[in-house]
């Protein structure tokens, strides 16, 4: 009889021989034994098959960890460690990539560009937190994003910043989602990428002025909690509609509310909202005239912003390389600049025609006045949906956790009083058993 | 009235801190090249630094260029041969040029599409190599027959005649092909074959040359693996030599050497295209000296810059030897045959 232990080694084996096989067929490298040395990239290498499906199945394993813990279990210090750990993994083990908001704008290329496609894994990446969100609320903000735990490992003095405030800077992240899928759309950039402040701490390399950005948000983190999560984060942002629908979430209080306002100023992202007072008749006949006005106001707004958006294009266009280059050649062939840069040469080398790349530019150009406009009546309806929903007034009856807002961080628990019954009570089970 | 002395709110240590690191943010922001045009901002470690890299002991060079080159007239000139009787044969373009010593053009052939490569029978016929067959000419450059195309794949780029054979390298499928004189296919060389210890050839471009050395085994270039691999005509690989290096004594880059030639001692001139230069290895493949280097062969030299697919495609140069031992180099940017002698020795 074979023992299963002789088949492994003999798979084992036949793996190690078909790996040497496959190596034979390589191409070999060009060898520089010269004193040259080879830089290390600053981009880290790309993700290599078995690596990515690891990435994904820590993911998965993770933001169920992240759900028990911030759901049933109610700890902050298991939900910190995770935090930590995912911290450590997705972002200094695994150098922050792939990352679910940068994905954002792979998702969008896909989507508008048929020649490219997207892995799997960066897919399962960019759909899982959603999926989790729908159904528990912001778990992957709370515990699993790389981004948000190195903002909150650093949060030691945290500030009210003022609702109005704070509503404010939110658009900030609207408009950044906007920015980055518009211009994942047209194949120009991926700014959400170029602009991540964490990305080069994890890698420990990066442009100079992106680790300043980055520096810069966590001082400012260690007053404001996590200040990238609440008013930049473009993922956020889609994370916060989706809680908003989700059936299980966190909650302060692990039975009744009690009133005891303990927990008011538990939350250092201002998510927790009081209980609602009913509004004075007059009050409320002053809302409804400004809810009305709104109401006409919202698609004047959205018309506006449309037109701003499309008046915009040739700036917007500018972002775009081919763009670019046609205004570049354009100079040169007018000798309204001296010289050639690299991209000029590499255009003549390939022996394209100018008439053709600026027929191009030009396609390209209305296309973003297209996408210009969208963006711009998107940023017009978030304006005008925020305005609108300050005029809403809705009841309720205890301090609850903004289901958008809520980063489900799990600070609010040991605040109320009916925790604590529950943590002693179970205890108490503990001794009994 | 009540002073604080020396204490100052930490709300506004907090504001300010805030409020700075908020410029500083914007600041940064605002400086990030998202659409480099500064460059890469990289140190000069980064650099690969060709002309440096280039460089090599002048006393390496044992060879000096003799009287002025002799223009093919050509405007893309592909390869050399040459034949007895002192003249050259010149594929280019859609014909062949026959020059006498001097340039002078003797003969035109014209041809219905690009020759590749050319080779001369010690009987005068010529055998020219088009994209996908061999076409023979006689003496007077008369088209005697053209042998079986040999598929869309096939880019003949060398051609050698052998006493009673005819080697065609077909770098796009990336075999030797033998054939009798007749052009009847004999056998498929260089394909590879785990049992008789052959790797196959690795063509990544346009290039892949051989020839027949004086010891009777064919030489061929395995260009992937920068060397020379020597076979038997039956087709048994023997041995070989070579070694990537962008150093003197090897071959750099993606695919080297490009072009070579027999010298009638069995040494070896071989040239490299990218860094062109023109080297001499002696019959077991150790570096003896150089022929020219990228100096003295092109005007810019390893600082020279192709703007152009065609212009860089054009850098690989190619040799010839005549029984003297004289170097003769086909220029092909310049369109030119350039010939070297040896130095005089002391």
């Amino acid at each position: 009889m074979v023992r299963p232990r002789l088949i492994l080694v003999a798979l084992a084996a036949l793996l190690v021989v078909g790996v040497a096989a496959l190596g034979l067929e390589r191409f070999p490298p060009p060898e520089f034994e010269t004193d040259y040395v080879r830089p290390t990239t600053t981009a880290p290498n790309p993700p290599q098959g078995l690596w990515e499906y690891v990435d994904a199945g820590v993911l998965a394993v993770t933001l169920v960890l992240a759900t028990v813990l911030i759901l049933r279990t109610r700890n902050r210090k298991l939900i910190f460690a995770l935090m930590l750990f995912c911290l450590a993994y997705f972002g200094f083990f695994r150098n922050g990539c792939v990352c679910p908001i940068g994905a954002v704008q792979n998702v969008t290329l896909t989507i508008f560009d048929p020649g490219y496609a997207i892995p799997l894994a960066v897919l399962v990446f960019f759909a899982l937190p959603l999926v989790f969100t729908l159904f528990f609320g912001r778990v992957f903000c709370g515990a699993v994003c790389p981004l948000g735990a190195i903002q909150d490992a650093v949060l030691i003095h945290p500030v009210r910043v003022p609702r109005w405030l704070e509503s404010g800077l939110r658009l900030i992240a609207y408009l950044y989602l906007g920015a980055g899928v518009l211009f994942a759309a047209m194949g120009a950039m991926f700014v959400i990428c170029r602009y991540d402040p964490f990305v080069g701490f994890f890698r420990l390399s990066g442009n100079w002025e992106m680790l300043v950005v980055g520096a810069c948000l966590l001082l400012i983190g260690m007053f404001v909690g996590r200040p990238y999560c609440r008013f930049l984060c473009p993922y956020g942002v889609i994370l916060r509609q989706l809680s908003r629908l989700s059936r299980w979430r966190v909650t302060i209080t692990p039975t009744d509310c009690i009133q005891c306002h303990l927990c008011e100023d538990a939350c250092p992202f201002g998510a927790i909202r009081k209980p609602t007072e009913p509004w004075p008749n007059k009050e409320y006949q002053v809302a409804r005239r400004r809810l009305a006005f709104l109401l006409v106001l919202l698609p004047v707004l959205i018309g506006a912003g449309g037109w701003a958006g499309y008046e915009l294009r040739q700036w917007l266009a500018m972002v775009h390389p081919e763009v670019r280059l046609a205004q570049r050649i354009y100079l040169e062939e007018n000798a309204l600049v001296e010289g050639t840069i690299d991209a000029s040469d590499a255009f003549r080398a390939l022996g394209r025609s100018s008439d053709e790349l600026y027929a191009a530019a030009t396609q390209l150009r209305d296309r973003f006045g297209i996408g210009g406009a969208l963006l711009g009546a998107f940023v017009g309806c978030v304006i005008g949906g925020k305005l609108l929903s300050l005029s809403v007034k809705r009841r309720r009856t205890d301090y609850e956790p903004d289901p958008a807002s809520c980063l489900a961080c799990g600070r609010c628990y040991r605040y109320c009083p009916k925790e604590h019954e529950r943590l002693k009570r179970g205890r108490e089970g503990l001794v009994r058993h | 009235m009540t002073q604080r002395q020396g204490k100052m709110d930490s709300g506004v240590i907090i504001t300010v801190l805030i409020c700075t690191a908020l410029l500083v943010a914007i600041g940064a922001v605002l400086l990030v090249d998202a659409t480099g045009r500064r460059g890469s901002g990289l140190s000069r470690v980064y650099e690969l630094d060709a002309v440096r890299l280039a460089s090599f002991d002048p006393n390496l060079i044992l060879y000096h260029e003799v009287g002025p080159p002799i223009a093919t007239g050509f405007e893309r000139s592909r390869a050399l041969a040459l034949g007895a009787n002192g003249r050259f044969y010149i594929a280019g373009d859609k014909a062949v040029h026959v020059l006498r010593d001097k340039g002078t053009l003797e003969q035109v052939i014209r041809l219905a599409s690009e020759p590749h490569c050319v080779a001369v029978s010690a009987e005068g016929r010529l055998y020219v190599g088009l994209r996908d067959h061999v076409a023979v000419f006689d003496e007077a450059g008369q088209r005697i027959v053209s042998w079986e195309p040999l598929g869309e794949r096939s880019f003949l780029s060398s051609i050698v005649v052998a006493r009673d054979d005819v080697f065609v390298a077909d770098a796009g499928h990336a075999v030797v092909l033998r054939y009798d004189k007749t052009g009847q296919l004999i056998r498929r060389i260089g394909e590879k074959d785990p049992d008789r210890d052959i790797p196959g050839f690795i063509v990544p471009s346009p290039y892949f040359d051989l020839a027949v050395a004086p010891d009777g085994l064919l030489r061929v270039v395995n260009p992937g693996r920068t060397r020379i691999e020597a076979y038997t005509f039956r087709g048994d690989l023997e041995f070989f030599w070579g070694q990537n290096s962008i150093r003197i004594e090897g071959f750099c880059g993606c695919c080297n050497p490009a072009n070579f030639a027999m010298l009638p001692d069995g040494r070896y001139v071989t040239a490299e295209k990218g860094l062109i230069r023109v080297k001499i290895y002696d019959a077991d493949g150790v570096f003896e000296g150089v022929v020219a280097g990228p100096d003295e062969l092109v005007v810019g030299g390893a600082a020279r810059v192709f703007l152009s697919v065609e212009d860089a495609e054009a850098s690989g140069f190619d040799v010839a030897v005549d029984p003297d031992g004289r170097i003769f180099v086909l220029d092909t940017i310049e369109n030119t045959v350039r010939l070297f002698v040896e130095r005089e020795k002391g």
